[in-house]
């Protein structure tokens, strides 16, 4: 199976990690055929996931779309790199109809638009009006500062045991003495 | 005269649904017309999180991805560790994790009859079979020292060995199980409500069942033979002896036996574990968290758990902190996509017991 | 007939004493913690004895328990059911997530603190707290309707604004859409 793939695509690779994973690596115009012929001609029926990574400092994203084929028992990654400035990639909703959740979820989360989605627009955020929040230049922490409160009593960290016992007059018992400071 | 479909929101406050989420209905009368599920009310942005901080305390967040069934998720960030870094885990290691899981797949499922049970109106199902899986949640409180997330199986191994006398209480434990099967099965299977109520109801078509990306006792019970534990034997299921129960007819029925035929193959798989296990190390030691460097790479890895695959995806970029993870859980094409197409043309009392039967967990759709 | 004060204490004692062995909790589980709600609730641990009992819809319970983290989408949800109850109403923190944000502090969608947005009258810690543990809490709410303490609704409509503008921080075009507090 694996010299069928290395025949088609010459420049797929096997890494070696569990023994039956393959890495191929497209163009992203050419994504729908490869996935196309895959699925029908080649026996990889299941799509197990759509995951998505962000490479800022190359300024690109990334797309592996995962593939297994039950029969021949082989998994499959195919690599696509997408430019982040202008992030435009087809959509593959007619090949597996469960794509359709992947890329909302894709487009809500790091703004790649796919060309052809017919879904509503929110789906896990409501009335978010930030850049899309899995993009490495979102800060998260600096978001909750700006919108949220923290408790307060708890800037200066001290040690729990220790200040109980302290304002109450009661001993720390032997067996936590080693963990308080 | 023509009628008009009436919209009705299944919405996040309802009894009958599973977890936070909403479905928009439009009805007509009695029967949907179109559905469309909406999610979002749990969303924690976990992989953001995870992100800030590095790969020893990934793990504390991993298992609370899933509520009812917390294992298989830090079984599966272990292994994808494992896999980008090179290390091996001894032997003993992997029989107590197998022990781990499969104990986590038992309470799941008894917990999934007290829902579809409930779902359905007979609520002494779920007093029973609650009452029954806090036995189970007792073993694991001895073990790991939390009765729901457990933080026991990080990346080299285990946390801590197996106390004295252990091995006896599990073997207990599955003894009273094992009585009580049969209590549930004269109350539930062969209780004729249940049946008028689940054969025929909530076909999924078995045409494109894999493409819809389908998994689980959702699959097996449309006919297909597929697990993971076979397809991709991962720790040592190699080694033991069970079998991957399957039913035809795709409905809530057909699925309902693959549950039940489940709990009696894990049953059996523990056996099995508790006279094979070896003694030795259960830890390979990993170097210290705060500047473990794991080198770059990527890695997917795949679990069975009791509602079906879920896949991790880990990248390394050779810092201490991880670049990223992303989860795919057993729902997440269940619960929107599949729920959405087998809907129109059921009963509205019907969507609950629907929702129950195909495995939706809210928290891990939208994690 | 009986105005004056001692009949009014009389009469609020017996109907707090009354109140505390009889409450409805609302079925809505709106983060992690609501996994240990059914093993209290059920034959081992048995909330039951003490009066508790599930209620389907907001116009019949007596308690909201908020279990665990709330998102900003589900405050909205959990703002508009909290006034949809009738008075008098009381609503417990469940789980050290709405203390002071939990593990999630640092999460974009989650809030921190809770009792910014609703009044909370029992707070229970713990990352789930235990059975044993959610019926300590829930039998310390008992104590405080007994003793007449537990005026969370009270307090609410007091400070309707200071409630409102938190919540309109978080969410600015929910209020804007929202019908004012007559239901």
């Amino acid at each position: 199976m694996i010299a069928q793939i290395k025949a088609v695509f010459p420049e797929a690779v096997n890494k070696d990690y569990d023994g039956n994973r393959l890495d191929l690596t497209v163009n992203k115009e050419a994504v729908p055929s490869v996935l196309l012929y895959l699925k029908d001609s080649m026996g990889f029926r299941h799509l197990s996931h759509i995951a998505y990574v962000d490479w800022i400092e190359q300024g690109e994203f990334e797309l592996v779309y995962i593939l297994w084929s039950p029969l021949d028992k082989v998994k499959l990654y195919v690599h696509t790199r997408i430019n982040r400035e202008n992030p435009v990639i087809e959509n593959i909703d007619m090949i597996w109809r469960q794509a359709n959740t992947y890329e909302r979820e894709i487009r809500e989360m790091l703004g790649i638009e796919f060309t052809g989605l017919v879904a509503p627009d929110e789906f896990i955020l409501e009335d978010w009006d930030d850049i899309p929040p899995f993009r490495k230049d979102f800060d998260t922490l600096e978001y909750v500062n700006r919108t949220f409160w923290h408790r307060p009593g708890r800037e200066d960290a001290q040690d729990v045991r220790s200040t109980i016992s302290e304002r109450s007059g009661e001993e720390i018992p032997d067996f936590a003495k080693k963990y308080s400071r | 005269m023509r009628e008009k479909a009436t919209t009705i929101y299944l919405g996040p406050q309802h009894p009958g649904i599973t977890g936070n989420m909403m479905v928009r209905l439009k009805v007509i009368g009695d029967t949907i017309v179109s559905a469309q599920t909406e999610v979002g009310y749990l969303h924690r942005a976990f992989e953001k999180l995870q992100e800030r901080r590095n790969w020893l305390q990934g793990f504390t967040l991993m298992c609370r991805f899933c509520v009812p069934e917390s294992d298989p998720m830090e079984n599966v960030y272990a292994r994808s560790v494992e896999a980008i870094d090179g290390r091996e885990v001894p032997e003993r290691g992997k029989y107590i994790r197998v022990m781990v899981l499969e104990l986590a797949r038992i309470a799941t499922q008894l917990m999934w009859y007290a829902g579809q049970n409930g779902s359905l109106g007979l609520y002494t199902m779920g007093q029973w079979s609650i009452g029954d899986r806090d036995y189970i949640l007792d073993l694991f409180e001895e073990l790991t020292g939390g009765r729901v997330y457990h933080m026991y199986q990080w990346p080299g191994g285990v946390r801590r060995d197996l106390p004295e006398g252990f091995t006896d209480k599990v073997l207990r434990t599955l003894d009273y199980l094992e009585k009580r099967l049969k209590d549930y099965d004269d109350l539930m299977f062969a209780n004729s409500i249940f049946q008028k109520r689940t054969q025929g109801v909530g076909i999924v078509p078995k045409e494109n069942i894999i493409e819809h990306g389908v998994v689980g006792p959702v699959l097996r019970g449309a006919g297909i033979r597929s697990d993971i534990r076979i397809d991709e034997p991962y720790e040592v299921y190699d080694k033991l002896d069970f079998e991957i129960p399957t039913q035809e007819g795709s409905d809530i029925w057909a699925r309902a036996l693959v549950r039940r035929a489940e709990v009696h193959q894990s049953i059996r798989i523990i056996r099995q574990v508790i006279d094979q296990m070896p003694s030795g190390e259960y830890f390979n030691k990993f170097p210290n968290p705060l500047k473990w460097i794991v080198p770059a790479g990527d890695a997917y890895v795949r679990v069975e758990s009791g509602r079906g695959e879920v896949g991790f995806y880990a990248v390394s970029d050779g810092t201490i902190h991880p670049r990223r993870m992303h989860l795919r859980g057993a729902a997440y094409v269940h619960a929107i996509t599949l729920l959405e197409s087998i809907l129109p043309g059921q009963n509205i009392a019907d969507v609950s017991a629907i929702m129950n039967s195909l495995g939706t967990c809210a928290p891990e759709i939208e994690r | 007939m009986y105005n004056d004060k001692n009949s009014k204490k009389i009469v609020e004692t017996i109907q707090n004493w009354a109140r505390s062995h009889s409450i409805w909790v609302l079925a809505y589980g709106t983060g992690c913690g609501a996994i240990e709600i059914s093993p209290t609730m059920t034959s081992r641990y048995d909330a039951e004895r003490l009066g508790f009992r599930g209620a389907a819809t907001p116009r019949q319970a007596d308690v909201m328990l908020i279990t665990g983290y709330l998102t900003v989408k589900t405050v909205k949800r959990v703002v508009r059911v909290y006034e949809q109850m009738q008075s008098p109403k009381y609503v417990v923190g469940f789980g050290s997530c709405t203390i002071n944000g939990g593990m999630y502090y640092d999460s974009y969608n989650t809030i921190n603190l809770l009792d910014r947005y609703l009044p909370v009258d029992v707070y229970i810690n713990g990352c789930m707290p235990r059975p044993e543990a959610v019926l300590a809490g829930l039998s310390k709410l008992q104590q405080i309707i007994r003793e007449g303490n537990a005026n969370g609704a009270e307090k609410y409509l007091e400070n309707l604004a200071w409630y409102k503008e938190n919540q309109r921080k978080i969410a600015p075009n929910w209020i804007a859409k929202a019908p004012d507090l007559n239901w």
